[in-house]
C-alpha cells in the first residue's frame, strides 16, 4: 500500500460489502450446523461435517487463549521494567581506549599483562 | 633536547631512535636503520658475475658479460634510489599537523603532511602475520563527520620497529595530542 489514508474509495466499499456478506453467511452457517440435528442434515444429503463437539470446543479454546494472552502479556510488561542490571549487549571497545589502557596508564601493568 | 637510543626491528636488525624535543608542542622522532653493508653488495655482485661468467663459457657470447655489468650497476642505483630507506622521521607540531619523511640511500626524500584537523588519534595497532606485529598508525577523520574514522595511515613502514620503540613514540605523541585536544575543547 502506498499510503494509509482513510479516504472512502469505491474499491474499499466493495471490499467492505464482500466482507460483510461473507461474515454474515459464515455466522449463519455456523448456527445451522450447531443447532440442526444430524439426521435432518443427513436426509438433505449433507454428510461431511465436523463433529458437533467442535461447535462448543472451538469458542471455548479461543476464549481461553485470549484470557491467557492477557495474563502473560501483562506479566511480561511488568518484568521488562526491571532490567537495569542485566548483561549489556556486546560491543567493541574503541582502539584508542585499548591503547590508552595498555600503554599509557602504567608500564608495570602492561608488562604484567603480557607475561 | 636530543635523545638517542638503540632498538631492534622485527627482523632483528639494529635501529636507532633519535628524539628531538624542539619545544613543548613540537617533537620529532627519527628512526634510522642500518646502512647498506659492503658485504651484501659484494656478495650480490659476485654471484651475478659468476653466473654471467658461467653462461659466457657456455654460450661464448661476450654480450652476456657486458649486460651483467650493466644490470649490476643499474640494479644497485635503482635499489638505492627507490627501495633502500635509510631514515624515517615523524614530526608532530601541535595545532599544525604531522609530517612523515622517508629519506632514501641515494639522498631522495619523500614527505607526507597531514593537517591536525584530519588527525583523530595516533595508535599502536596489531597485525597478525606469522606472529603478531605492532605498527604505529595515524587515524584520520573527515572534518564533516568527526566521529568516524575515514582512513588509517601506517607509519615507519620500512624500518618496522618493535613494540618497545613504538611505546616511546606513542607516549610522546599522546602527550602532544592530549594538549591539543585540551586546547581545542576549551576555546
Amino acid at each position: 500500500m502506498v499510503e494509509n489514508s482513510l479516504t472512502p474509495l469505491p474499491e474499499r466499499a466493495i471490499y467492505g460489502f464482500v466482507l460483510f456478506l461473507s461474515s454474515q453467511f459464515g455466522f449463519r452457517l455456523f448456527l445451522v450446523w450447531a443447532f440442526v440435528p444430524e439426521s435432518w442434515l443427513n436426509s438433505l444429503g449433507l454428510t461431511f461435517w465436523p463433529q458437533k463437539y467442535w461447535a462448543v470446543a472451538l469458542p471455548v479454546y479461543l476464549l481461553i487463549a485470549v484470557l491467557m494472552g492477557y495474563t502473560t502479556m501483562l506479566k511480561n510488561q511488568e518484568q521488562k521494567n526491571h532490567q537495569e542490571d542485566a548483561i549489556p549487549a556486546l560491543r567493541d571497545i574503541p582502539i584508542s581506549e585499548v591503547n590508552k589502557m595498555f600503554f599509557l596508564e602504567a608500564k608495570e601493568l602492561y608488562t604484567q599483562n603480557c607475561v | 633536547m636530543e635523545d638517542e637510543r638503540s632498538f631492534l626491528d622485527i627482523c632483528g636488525g639494529p635501529l636507532t631512535l633519535r628524539r628531538r624535543y624542539y619545544s613543548s608542542y613540537c617533537r620529532e622522532f627519527g628512526l634510522s636503520s642500518a646502512r647498506l653493508s659492503l658485504r651484501s653488495v659484494t656478495a650480490v655482485t659476485c654471484t651475478v658475475w659468476l653466473v654471467a661468467y658461467g653462461l659466457f663459457t657456455l654460450f661464448e657470447n661476450s654480450m652476456i658479460l657486458s649486460s651483467a655489468i650493466f644490470i649490476t650497476i643499474l640494479g644497485l642505483l635503482g635499489y638505492l634510489h627507490f627501495v633502500k630507506i635509510d631514515q624515517e622521521t615523524l614530526l608532530i607540531i601541535d595545532s599544525l599537523g604531522i609530517q612523515m619523511t622517508s629519506s632514501y640511500a641515494s639522498g631522495k626524500e619523500s614527505t607526507t603532511f597531514i593537517e591536525m584537523d584530519k588527525v583523530k588519534d595516533v595508535i599502536v595497532n596489531e597485525a597478525i602475520y606469522m606472529k603478531v606485529i605492532y605498527y604505529l598508525c595515524i587515524l584520520l577523520k573527515d572534518p564533516v563527520k568527526p566521529h568516524e574514522i575515514s582512513q588509517v595511515v601506517p607509519v615507519f613502514q620500512s624500518t618496522k620497529p618493535r613494540l618497545d620503540c613504538l611505546i616511546e613514540v606513542y607516549r610522546s605523541c599522546q602527550e602532544i595530542l592530549a594538549r591539543q585536544k585540551a586546547t581545542s575543547a576549551s576555546p
